[in-house]
């Protein structure tokens, strides 16, 4: 097992996860000196009546609560404005955040003004110019998410923040929230965990805390995602919630990877849901990156074929192995979803004129230690869908 | 902002009030067994003069307060802890990790795993309480039921099991 000479982690998220995990909230805002927290969430979510199983599970607590339900797809500066003057109103000291993606931006940004004043929140746009440490922050998941729910990152507007204190404090996963989604959606966000784990566990900036996240979060995809799938099993729908919140740990600690920036810029360029650009780049991006120094592919075999395969492949061919298991779990999650879902850039409709742009915004200045022809390499393979580790 | 509105969750009065009842009768259980089972009183007989302990609900109760009086006997001291000094204090996080405990669909010591319960006191009193409730849980309920309830059922005596058992029962009815 790979072993750093020197490495950081930092981690200041709880996990709470199972049967009645719900009704620990209160007990758990107690503990961080919490009273009133303000719910927020979108009218999707509370359509379904999720926000009553919350704030069910404050009854006998005697705490009363904020709700606002009204978090749209794409939250903007104004929102979390009236949103804080609610939260000052109303004399809130914590926000939960229930469900994914937009809502939890739009918590992690209210956090920032209510910890601070309002006109300062784009003063912290950008790496680590959050000092303190917010307010409490409860993220309590269904199964419609991005993945990056308990990362360091939030994005509001053109707005990206970065701080390890943006990470919730606190993680609740219970499986009545986990209520059954379309399958595009649950992949999305299931390949967007796949992902992060996978580069995560496979950089070399990787560490043994990293590794225990994303070692989990690779096996609970693997041995779950098509089964929820097929059957709608809720311990599965549970163990991919758990996966999402490990992977945006893991994710959190290691630097961002090719397999994200491309895919976050391919989304962002065709409107595709960057779990299913990242789902599709997924086999390509490792695949290139099988031959570099430092990067650890063959270790991934272990999480997500399990031991009696990882010891029957000799070892020179365990990241291969590991790639083509990958293609065989996406290929099995397209036929659990109905073949609805595309495995290939060709497929999905993207235009191959557009890959250039897509690998500029991706490598941005290189920074990030890849450039623009590594970007491209990835993009054409996976237009084609033509194997990597081939060419 | 009229998506904004506060909510004052109510109460849940009937789960409170099962959890209560069956603290009341663990807790006289408890007192009946400390003088009819020779397990029991030799737990209580370990721990120092006066101790008293309480298991209850987190953030409002019910509780149920035991512990042993000036002439060392085990005594049930009611649900009220207040003005009371508590040696060891066992909370269970909320009703709902209560209900699931008293409706037997998690034992002691699996709730104790699952982060169920906060525990103030030494550690070594909370193994020994844990202990007696495990044999009181015994005492009171069908096997069918107490070996969900307990870590491991016990093989007693048909004497020990059945006649304690009535001797139990009458005695944390009648509160002797």
């Amino acid at each position: 097992m790979f072993f750093p000479d020197n490495y950081e982690f930092f981690c200041p998220t709880k996990i709470n996860s199972g049967k009645r995990a719900l009704e620990q909230i209160p007990f758990e805002l107690d503990a961080l000196n919490a009273r009133k927290p303000l719910i927020i969430t979108d009218k999707e979510t509370a359509k379904k009546g999720l926000v009553k199983k919350i704030t069910g599970a404050f009854r006998d607590s005697g705490i009363a609560v904020g709700i606002f339900d009204g978090v749209p797809p794409v939250p903007d500066l104004e929102l979390i404005r009236g949103l804080a003057n609610n939260y000052r109103d109303a004399g809130c000291d914590s926000t939960i955040a229930v469900g994914g993606g937009a809502v939890v931006d739009a918590a992690k940004a209210l956090n920032i003004v209510v910890s601070g004043r309002p006109e300062d929140l784009k003063a912290f746009a950008g790496e680590d110019l959050i000092e303190n440490s917010l307010r409490p922050l409860v993220f309590v998941p269904t199964p419609l998410g991005t993945g990056f729910e308990t990362s360091r990152f939030a994005t509001l507007e053109e707005l990206t923040f970065s701080s390890p204190f943006l990470m919730p404090d606190l993680v609740v996963i219970d499986p009545r929230m986990m209520t059954a989604e379309r399958p595009a959606e649950l992949i999305s966000t299931a390949m967007i965990a796949l992902a992060h784990c996978a580069e995560a566990y496979t950089c070399p900036a990787k560490n043994p805390m990293t590794d225990t996240y994303a070692y989990a979060g690779m096996r609970f995809i693997g041995e779950n995602l098509a089964n929820v799938i097929r059957s709608d099993d809720k311990d599965g729908r549970l163990a991919l919630a758990n996966a999402a919140a490990m992977a945006g740990i893991a994710f959190s600690n290691t630097p961002r990877g090719i397999i994200h920036e491309v895919g976050w810029a391919l989304g962002d360029a065709s409107g595709l849901p960057p779990g299913i650009c990242m789902g599709i780049l997924l086999p390509y991006g490792l695949g290139y990156r099988m031959n570099s120094e430092g990067y650890h592919l063959s270790d991934m075999l272990l999480p997500l074929a399990g031991a009696e395969i990882y010891v029957g492949t000799e070892e020179n061919l365990r990241a291969r192995k590991a790639i083509s298991v990958i293609r065989e779990m996406q290929h099995d999650v397209r036929d659990a979803a109905g073949g609805d879902i595309p495995l290939t850039l060709k497929d999905a409709g993207i235009a191959k004129d557009a890959l250039a742009g897509v690998a500029g915004t991706a490598a941005g200045d290189g920074a990030a230690g890849f450039s623009v022809d590594d970007c491209l390499v990835i993009l054409e393979h996976a237009w084609e869908g033509k194997s990597i580790t081939s060419s | 902002m009229n998506e904004f509105r506060e909510v004052t969750p109510g109460g849940k009065p009937f789960k409170k009030a099962y959890v209560a009842l069956m603290l009341w009768f663990v807790g006289r259980a408890i007192q009946a067994a400390a003088k009819v089972d020779g397990d029991v009183k030799k737990e209580f007989e370990k721990l120092p003069e006066g101790f008293t302990f309480c298991l209850g609900v987190m953030p409002h109760g019910p509780y149920m307060i035991v512990g042993k009086d000036r002439k060392e006997r085990v005594k049930y001291m009611g649900w009220r802890r207040e003005g009371r000094s508590i040696d060891l204090d066992m909370k269970i996080k909320n009703i709902e990790a209560a209900i699931l405990m008293f409706t037997f669909q998690e034992g002691t010591a699996v709730a104790t795993a699952r982060d169920r319960m906060v525990v103030d006191g030494e550690v070594p009193y909370a193994c020994a309480i844990v202990r007696v409730l495990d044999i009181g849980e015994v005492y009171l309920l069908p096997k069918i039921i107490a070996r969900l309830a307990v870590k491991r059922y016990p093989v007693w005596s048909f004497g020990r099991k059945y006649i304690g058992r009535v001797r139990i029962y009458f005695r944390s009815i009648v509160g002797y």
